[in-house]
């Protein structure tokens, strides 16, 4: 999805009211809380049994991991390759994917003709070299965010991306391929939450950070995140889902960012901050406030958006609206499930819960383990990827290959299942490597709007 | 026996595909094409478009490349294929808007796509009817040939237009309509199960196209 894809939405109230009013009378048919969208699609689409993409992930730390448990679950995903230049890491992770050919050397993944697609979860300020060259390689490439340490980085991956119009470059912002939040886009775009106020985006957790191992180079390496020379803490490493879906409901960019933070509570001799906060200024004048703490893992992750009549709480894959006594009634949610949350009564929104609609139950059941942002990012980016590259070869087939602009544009016009691009990948790397330098300076950094072009 | 009739009409197509024309001109596919299918249903009208579609032909010299050019009345010899990847083509909206990935795929299932990659049409006959009446009109022909859709091939016939753009890369646009009936192909009209399976699709079908054809690039000097 590019921006003028998400910018030519044309979402109006009226759109959504109507959408909402059948939704409730279908809710009031039932006699059941509103869920005012039938089933999501699986990760992927509806995927046919017998389509694979054979792919690969390189970097199996924590993270690559829980990449790779996901992909196992995904019918369209065949681990044909694990790769870590930390031999034990092969190991650990090769229980999720027995089949798969265990390599150390990731130049052996971007030789493997056989291998299409390659997941890349490498520590960030490993990303470009790794990213660049896979793209070369003809490779579709999933990037985790931030995709670069730098905006110098950061560029040269968007830039290579561009480039490659034939192959997917899906960053890691997994919450641009969620029902959930494609469900929510109408709704906050629709200004059924009235006048934008503010928003407020959380991620508490207690944990050290810190990774131990016998061998000082390998611990070294491991807490890259307690490196200053290449983190970008807290808030750069986990914040970027969050503020890039503020950009992307608010539909603007970042234009300042204040921020400061401080060591709390892990006084382990570490010089990055374990505690942050961080206002984020964005350019139709609302701000959102960001704060994050390895030191207290009360009320966890989630995001907060407030308009004058109503304000929106996410929280995972679950959304709330809790409405103003004076705000004018929608209609449909009259007949919605609520949910009590101390003195506010948040009504449920949700999308793909259709199901528990279906079996009268009178909560929503939880959805199953693979349908989770992250297997919907990555099952997106590997239908994706399938669908690209059978429309090159028919565009090949069709033409031959001495008409790049002619095939550039039929790719542009190819249907894709919802995920980030590159330049959300870059502009979601700028905001996060600038708040980083608010967090670490304590100074306001400006934001002029040509650092988001590509 | 059909099986075999098939082969028949395979093997036929084939060879017509051999067979060299003489003092041929070879014309390429080129971007800028469009395949539509439009069909009914008891809830509505549905469509389908695809923007490739490939292959050659190969036309003798009464065939009208440039605007404007005299054509004599009567038969063009002409061979060559037309095809379209079936994954390349899409439920639309009647504006244009994608329709859903589902009924792509029910399509792609009835078309046999995983056995049968392509339509493809083999022109057999080509009949000027009407020359063009100045530099932008069309040449009017009527078309026969072999289509095959699903691992069966019938032969249809139907009108087409042939409009020679000039220019530098002197491409020409072939465009047509013809009406198919899903039953000539062996397929089952889809009914989906959704709905209580009330939703019945209707057996005819109108393929409308445009093809845009050229002469190969000339390598440069």
């Amino acid at each position: 999805m590019n921006e003028n894809q998400i910018n030519s939405s044309g979402f109006n109230r009226r759109d959504f009211l109507r959408g909402g009013s059948m939704a409730a009378m279908m809710a009031f048919m039932g006699g059941v809380e509103l869920f005012a969208q039938t089933n999501a699609a699986p990760p992927g689409g509806e995927v046919k049994p017998g389509l694979k993409v054979k792919v690969a992930v390189i970097g199996l730390g924590t993270w690559g991991r829980d990449i790779l448990k996901t992909l196992a679950r995904l019918p369209i995903a065949e681990v044909v390759a694990i790769c870590d230049k930390y031999a034990p890491s092969v190991k650990r992770a090769s229980g999720d994917a027995p089949n798969a050919e265990q390599v150390e050397d990731y130049k052996k993944i971007l030789e493997n003709k056989n291998i299409k697609a390659v997941v890349i979860a490498t520590p960030t300020h490993l990303h470009k070299d790794l990213v660049i060259e896979a793209l070369k390689a003809g490779k579709h490439v999933y990037c985790e965010a931030p995709i670069a340490h730098t905006v110098e980085d950061a560029k040269a991956i968007a830039v290579a991306a561009k480039a490659a119009p034939q192959q997917v470059f899906q960053p890691g912002l997994q919450l641009r391929s969620d029902p959930q939040r494609h469900f929510l886009l109408p709704f906050i775009r629709s200004g059924a939450l009235g006048a934008w106020v503010m928003a407020r985006a959380q991620w508490n957790k207690k944990h050290s950070w810190r990774n131990t191992s016998p061998k000082p180079e390998r611990e070294k390496e491991l807490n890259w995140r307690l490196d200053p020379a290449v983190t970008l803490g807290m808030i750069g490493e986990l914040s970027g889902n969050q503020l890039d879906q503020a950009a992307w409901f608010f539909n603007a960019k970042p234009t300042a960012i204040e921020g400061s933070g401080n060591i709390a509570f892990w006084k382990d001799g570490r010089e990055v901050a374990d505690t942050v906060q961080a206002t984020v200024h964005y350019s139709n004048g609302v701000f959102l406030t960001y704060s994050g703490t390895l030191a207290n893992s009360f009320d966890s992750d989630y995001e907060m958006f407030y308009g004058s009549d109503s304000a929106v709480m996410l929280r995972g894959s679950n959304a709330w609206l809790f409405k103003e006594v004076d705000s004018p009634l929608l209609g449909w949610e009259v007949y919605t499930k609520k949910e009590n949350f101390y003195k506010e009564t948040g009504i449920v929104i949700k999308a793909g819960a259709s199901k528990s609609a279906d079996q009268g139950a009178s909560t929503a059941p939880e959805e199953p383990f693979t349908n989770t942002p992250l297997s919907y990012a990555l099952g997106n980016f590997l239908r994706n990827a399938f669908d690209i590259a059978t429309a090159v070869d028919d565009f090949k087939a069709s033409f031959g290959d001495d008409d790049a602009e002619a095939l550039k544009e039929h790719l542009a016009k190819v249907r894709r299942q919802p995920a980030a691009g590159y330049l959300e990948g870059y502009q979601a790397a700028v905001t996060a490597i600038k708040a980083a330098e608010a967090v670490k300076t304590g100074k306001r950094v400006e934001l002029p709007a040509d650092l988001f072009t590509v | 026996m059909k099986r075999k009739t098939l082969i028949a009409v395979q093997v036929l197509a084939a060879v017509a595909l051999a067979l060299p024309l003489s003092a041929a001109e070879r014309l390429g596919a080129k971007p800028g094409s469009k395949m539509r299918l439009e069909g009914t249903s008891n809830i509505h009208d549905w469509q389908v478009e695809g923007k490739l579609i490939g292959g050659y032909i190969e036309v003798d010299q009464n065939f009208p490349l440039e605007p404007g050019k005299e054509a004599k009345p009567g038969k063009v010899e002409i061979k060559g294929e037309a095809f379209v990847p079936i994954r390349s083509m899409s439920s639309i909206e009647k504006d244009g808007r994608p329709y859903s990935t589902k009924m792509d795929d029910i399509m792609y299932e009835k078309l046999l796509e995983a056995t049968n990659k392509r339509i493809t049409f083999y022109p057999t006959e080509l009949v000027l009817k009407e020359a063009a009446k100045d530099k932008t009109a069309p040449y009017v022909y009527d078309a026969k040939g072999l289509l095959a859709v699903a691992g069966v091939t019938n032969e249809v016939s139907f009108p087409v237009n042939v409009v020679p753009q000039g220019g530098d890369d002197k491409r020409i646009k072939i465009s047509g309509t013809a009406n198919v009936k899903m039953s000539q192909f062996k397929i089952e009209p889809p009914a989906p199960k959704i709905a209580l399976g009330m939703i019945k699709t209707g057996d005819d079908v109108k393929i409308i196209f445009d093809w845009v054809v050229g002469p190969p690039k000339k390598s440069a000097q």
